[in-house]
């Protein structure tokens, strides 16, 4: 019976001694009692990069002269709306505003 | 493309902002969750963790389509929503990609 058990304290003191060893040459850490550690966080990669650049750029921004089209269209196309009386009402005008001011 | 949507453009201007923090914001959340640091050191932390400005985070982040700004079913291998995708693959712009049967 005390055979067993310290055969046993052989087995832990072995393994333990073999995981510290590796630990020591690789440069692990180690975290026996798992408690929190913030080695968890610190090694995952950083993604900042990639996630920064999901959309890709439109090259027509460094065309000045689409540019200038475009928001020439912009303007005649918010005209016109304005001619039939379909522009964007005045400041406090709106259908939200006005439910807003009216509550007050 | 995406550039008059405004939700896009927001967007876009987190995701810079994510990348821009994102260093420091690691190193406050880790060093919050170490056990042995002085308590007060970690509240410190937890505080300047919280002055960090909220679109710094990666959680407010949202894969919109590319094409159409939408911000459901959107596929990220793609970076489209599938509407999108299925009109570009039936075209043929999609290199590689065919209808399945099998």
């Amino acid at each position: 019976m005390s055979g067993v058990g310290l055969r046993r304290l052989l087995e832990t003191a072995v393994t333990q001694g073999v995981t510290e060893a590796r630990a020591r040459i690789f440069g692990h850490v180690l975290n026996p009692t798992g408690q929190r550690s913030p080695h968890k966080l610190l090694r995952k990669k950083l993604i900042g990069e990639k996630v920064s650049q999901w959309y890709p750029h439109d090259i027509t921004k460094d065309d000045p002269l689409i540019m200038a089209a475009r928001e020439q269209e912009r303007l005649s196309k918010l005209e016109m709306l304005k001619r039939r009386g379909k522009g964007p009402p005045k400041k406090g005008q709106g259908k939200g505003a006005a439910k807003r001011n009216k509550g007050k | 493309m995406w550039q008059d949507e405004p939700k896009c453009i927001k967007d876009h201007n987190r995701r810079l902002l994510a990348e821009k923090f994102e260093l420091k914001r690691n190193l406050y959340k880790a060093f919050i969750r170490d056990p042995e640091l002085p308590s007060e050191l970690r509240e410190k932390l937890t505080a300047k963790l919280s002055k960090l400005p909220r679109n710094s985070s990666f959680t407010r982040i949202r894969n919109r389509c590319v094409f159409s700004g939408r911000p459901r079913g959107v596929y990220e291998f793609f970076r489209m929503s599938r509407i999108v995708f299925r009109t570009l693959a039936n075209q043929g712009m999609l290199n590689g990609v065919k209808k399945a049967s099998w």
